[in-house]
């Protein structure tokens, strides 16, 4: 057991490797240079050529691989273009925000995925409705979502703010800066009230597709457990259909669904880029959608290089997390 | 698969298969790819059948949907249905260019893999694994981001990172295959290595990969649109939707036509190619 997960890690490390060197290739390839980016268009060429020196840029690729590793192991994303300020230092301040979408976003997706796995696998009437709209759902965009959303639930009903975090001048910063757990802990409820109704139409619209997936997924393995011997043994003695799904088919079909939740956390990810943008969330699918227009490209990797690592090492956790919970996959 | 591995049997002719496939192709599988066709149709046909230039402004400008306007114009006064004719032209084009050169590499990659075996097959494989494990949209965004945003770039950005499930297909078929008697009676023939692999293992894996390529048109329809909405495709006048629904953002709450139906066209086109996939694979037979 032990060494599985000591492999698995190791995988994860010669991926998390592969990804900083494919970032670090791709550095090579922006013809913007570091050191001119760094000194602005005013900077004489010597100033430039002499920046560059400093900077490594004369060494061999593998050396600057090696200084870029190093770099980024201390938490040196150099300095964005745009903003004029160290890159690492705006993540800091962009992250939370996203942090606190993507975990309403992957409730909201488990939750739906749990709703329209069962309801798509069980055998009533409205079941074939319910997964001609998962195939709907599986096909629109996430700017359109949140084109309707927000038309509808802000606009015309007004129910629901479509911009922004917050609406409140004082909402309460604490320790985590996820503004739903802060307002908690300064015991404010209005402030968590206001930032859950901010929170509910992005994370519905970066949610709905996951949600869609899961519950694909969690449908056909609740329709091979549910045509199982131990579901005709349960359902023999007697038990309520209810508990048996709950007790015996969902509990033994949720393996593969938790690991496209894993995966989907990974995606969700990519699709903030996206939402943040459309909803004016601030945070760092919002920091890159600015990015990327000025051609920023510290920040762009210093991006790519966040998400996907949380991709990797999510994805990791669920194949460790299974690893434990079903003897089956142990070998 | 059918009696023609075995080889025991007549086989029958690629065009009886066909057509003993279509009769007993359902009659919503069959709408599917006919809404499909007539949409490649319309895409191939965009210049005549587009009522105006996807370009140039033809009306004033923020016109509602009307009679002369059926999807309104936009903020420069350009048609919108226009627009979108030719969008769905770039969008499907785009999508066919990727999975082509996906399934390209992958199966150079695959067959390879799957021929050759021992340390290559080893290593090709952990690559393929190694690229498996990495978010395929956030890596092409910073792909295009590095090379430069535009069309081609995008479409290069992509294709890089989506080769890898047709490297394993590929591969894995080419094994299965590679242990069956006709392969033996091949190299017992003195067929030569490229010769036996194009001719004997690669076509073995070529339904499965057609499924999968089919049913990946949908969803690279949307990764498409989702880069573009970002800015990263064709500059600016260009009529991809993604671009067009982004532009038209800050229309939203007044001017609801100009973002929506552009989201509208990526949607209906994504949906018809994932009902079209999933009647293929219905076609080809369960994969």
């Amino acid at each position: 057991m032990a060494v599985l997960i000591l492999r698995r890690l190791l995988a994860m490390v010669v991926v998390l490797l592969v990804l900083t060197a494919v970032i670090f290739l791709l550095r090579q390839v922006t013809p913007a240079n570091p050191a001119r980016v760094a000194l602005g268009p005013q900077a004489s060429i010597g100033a430039v050529e002499e920046y560059s020196r400093e900077l490594g840029l004369d060494q061999p690729l593998v050396v600057q691989y090696f200084t870029y590793l190093n770099d980024i192991a201390h938490g040196d994303f150099q300095v964005s273009v745009r903003t004029r300020r160290a890159v690492s230092e705006d993540l800091a301040a962009f992250v939370p925000a996203t942090l606190e979408l993507a975990l309403y976003g992957i409730m909201f997706a488990a939750l739906g995925g749990l709703v329209l796995g069962v309801v798509s696998a069980a055998r009533w009437r409205g079941s074939g409705v319910v997964r001609n709209v998962m195939l709907v759902g599986a096909s629109v965009p996430s700017f359109l979502l949140a084109f309707g959303l927000i038309l509808v639930m802000s606009r015309n009903l007004g129910w629901l703010p479509g911009t922004g975090r917050s609406s409140l001048p004082d909402m309460p910063s604490g320790p985590t800066q996820l503004l739903t757990v802060d307002a908690i802990l300064h015991g404010r409820l209005d402030a968590f009230w206001n930032a859950l109704r901010h929170l509910i139409l992005p994370s519905a619209t970066i949610g709905l597709a996951s949600a869609v997936a899961i519950g694909r997924v969690l449908r056909s393995s609740l329709h091979a457990s549910l045509d199982s011997d131990y579901v005709r043994t349960a359902r023999a003695k007697g038990l309520a259909e209810r508990l048996v799904l709950r007790r015996h088919a969902l509990r033994n079909a949720s393996g593969p669904a938790m690991t496209m939740a894993g995966l989907q956390l990974g995606l969700m990810f990519a699709g903030v880029v996206i939402v943040e943008q459309i909803f004016a969330w601030p945070g760092i699918g919002w920091y890159t959608a600015q990015s990327i227009p000025t051609n920023d490209f510290a920040a762009i990797a210093a991006v790519t290089l966040i998400l996907g690592s949380l991709y990797v090492i999510v994805n990791t956790a669920v194949d460790i997390a299974q690893m434990l919970a079903d003897p089956r996959i142990r070998r | 698969m059918t009696a023609s591995d075995t080889g025991t049997t007549r086989l029958a002719s690629p065009g009886e298969r066909l057509l003993g496939s279509l009769r007993r192709l359902r009659l919503s599988d069959g709408l599917s790819l006919a809404t499909l066709a007539v949409l490649v149709l319309v895409a191939i046909a965009a210049p005549v059948v587009a009522p105006h230039s996807a370009t140039a402004p033809s009306g004033i400008p923020l016109t509602p949907p009307s009679g002369s306007a059926w999807l309104g114009t936009d903020e420069v006064g350009r048609d919108i249905l226009s627009r979108l004719i030719f969008g769905l032209r770039l969008s499907l084009v785009g999508a066919v260019l990727v999975i082509a050169s996906g399934v390209i590499i992958g199966s150079i990659m695959g067959l390879v893999a799957g021929a050759v075996g021992g340390w290559v097959d080893m290593l090709l494989m952990r690559l393929t694994d190694v690229f498996l494990a990495l978010p395929a949209p956030v890596l092409a965004i910073a792909v295009v981001a590095a090379l430069g945003p535009s069309f081609t770039n995008t479409l290069l950005a992509v294709s890089i990172v989506w080769w890898p499930w047709y490297a394993r297909i590929v591969r894995g078929e080419v094994t299965a295959i590679g242990a069956r008697p006709h392969v033996d009676a091949a190299k017992l023939a003195g067929v030569g290595r490229l010769r036996l692999w194009s001719r004997h293992l690669l076509p073995g894996a070529g339904p499965s990969v057609l499924v999968v390529a089919s049913l990946d048109v949908g969803y690279l329809v949307l990764i498409l649109a989702g880069l573009s909405f970002l800015g990263l495709g064709a500059p600016a006048p260009a009529p991809e939707l993604g671009a067009m629904a982004a532009q038209g953002l800050r229309f939203l709450l007044s001017k609801w036509w100009v973002p929506v139906f552009p989201g509208i066209a990526v949607a209906a086109l994504a949906y018809t190619a994932n009902l079209a996939g999933d009647a293929l694979r219905d076609l080809m037979g369960d994969r």
